[in-house]
């Protein structure tokens, strides 16, 4: 298992994909972007999983990052 | 990730609320209203009042902290390659938005950087206002949880983000060629301020440090209800530390009374007055407005620095809340409120419900 950050447009698209993940049985939780990712203050969500998962984030998710023991790899970003 | 302690997470953070609160005292002591050494909500007002959109002659005057502290967001953006220029989030809106959050401001007099001030000085018309302003940070988490959003942002131009920098340095500039050319108050908080380039200075430093650290009053009760995460909250608390401590500081180096700066108590506070119930809800209205727009007054100058038009529209607002406030004599005055300002105040909340209420998204996805 993998541990990733997806970062969002809006409060609501972080809101609604963590909805999905836990949904979905995966182990998620909401919190401030660390500043280290963005200058922005929006939320975040961690999740745990075998991959991305991104057919279950939001339309809204601006990007999505593996975070590995020392940082953060971003693996793709949305317009 | 590995997770690092508190102290390392928010060092910077921290850093920043001291740095506010020293630069609060600091602008006091070389020429700012007492208590209002460092006040977004009475700065803009000002500059409203400097481009005459308002005529009340005691506050006009064009504020080099806020051309600093946009400025310096800005360059620390390019220098961290986190300029980006974004908006289009219910623009009108956000207009809107902050205009009611500056006339609750002006309600209370004080956006919340001055309440932490305030209540740094030993003003308890401010803790009023502090109630009111969780009271309305409250509301808002209530509609966040509930789905509220006013919307996406999209990526803009580089000239849609440089817009409202440049616009704001060019009107500081004006105010040096053209003598005339804005207003400038000869009596009352207009007429007291810092020499401009301490001003300007302090304002760069607190841009550029602001948007490292991101800097938030409201964030920082946000994060701590929702996410029980306190590093913002830690940061409001240095302002106040700061404050305290450097009013204290300069009792003891002027040698007057401590009483000179810090005086506990609701009776004959600096630019304050005592209706505590307009001084509860006005900080409503603005912990309310400002949960809604996503940050405090401060935060939205850094961000429209960082090329959020969203931002800058919203802090264009404010300037329109402030002639708004003065024109239609709902801001309060060391007297008491505006003999509009009750009325105004019940608006504003009224209007904040139903920006709440029409904006839940849930459940269109």
């Amino acid at each position: 298992m993998t541990e990733y950050l997806a970062t969002f447009h809006t409060h609501l698209a972080a809101l609604k994909s963590h909805r999905a993940l836990t949904g979905a049985g995966l182990t998620a939780r909401m919190a401030p972007v660390p500043r280290k990712i963005s200058s922005s203050c929006g939320t975040c969500v961690f999740y745990t999983a075998d991959d991305p998962k991104e057919s279950l984030l939001d339309s809204d998710t601006e990007a999505i990052y593996r975070l590995d023991a020392d940082n953060a790899v971003k693996l793709k970003e949305f317009e | 990730m590995k997770k690092e302690n508190f102290f390392k997470r928010h060092w910077l953070v921290m850093l920043c609320g001291l740095i506010v609160g020293a630069a609060a005292v600091v602008l006091s002591v070389l020429g700012n209203p007492k208590n209002m050494g460092f006040c977004i909500a009475c700065f803009l007002r000002d500059i409203a009042g400097a481009t005459k959109l308002h005529q009340a002659g005691v506050v006009q005057y064009f504020r080099p902290e806020i051309v600093g502290i946009v400025v310096g967001a800005m360059l620390m953006a390019l220098v961290g390659k986190e300029f980006k220029p974004k908006g289009g989030s219910s623009p009108v809106l956000r207009f809107t938005l902050g205009a009611a959050v500056m006339v609750g401001a002006l309600v209370f007099l004080g956006c919340p950087l001055r309440m932490v001030i305030r209540i740094g000085g030993g003003d308890l018309n401010a803790v009023i206002g502090l109630v009111g302003f969780i009271l309305g940070i409250l509301l808002g988490i209530v509609f966040l949880k509930k789905g509220f959003s006013l919307g996406r942002a999209y990526k803009q131009s580089k000239v849609e983000g440089f817009t409202f920098p440049v616009m704001l340095t060019f009107g500081f500039i004006l105010t040096f060629i053209g003598v005339s050319f804005f207003a400038s108050s000869e009596s009352g908080p207009g007429s007291m301020h810092a020499p401009w380039y301490i001003a300007l200075g302090i304002g760069l430093i607190v841009g550029a440090i602001a948007q490292r650290s991101r800097l938030c009053m409201v964030g920082g009760i946000r994060d701590a209800v929702m996410f029980k995460e306190f590093g913002l909250l830690a940061a409001f608390g240095c302002i106040i530390l700061a404050v305290l401590g450097g009013n204290l500081l300069r009792a003891l180096i002027e040698g007057v009374p401590v009483s000179t700066y810090i005086k506990f108590g609701f009776e004959g506070q600096p630019i304050a007055h005592t209706e505590w119930l307009w001084n509860l809800l006005g900080m409503t209205v603005v912990g309310w407005g400002c949960a809604l727009l996503g940050g405090c007054p401060l935060r939205q100058l850094i961000l429209a620095g960082e090329g959020n038009s969203d931002s800058a529209i919203t802090v264009l607002g404010m300037l329109a809340g402030a002639a708004a406030a003065h024109t239609l004599k709902t801001a309060s005055s060391a007297d008491g409120t505006g003999v509009n300002g009750p009325v105004a105040t019940i608006v504003c909340l009224v209007f904040l419900l139903i920006v709440s209420v029409t904006h839940l998204r849930k459940e269109q996805s």
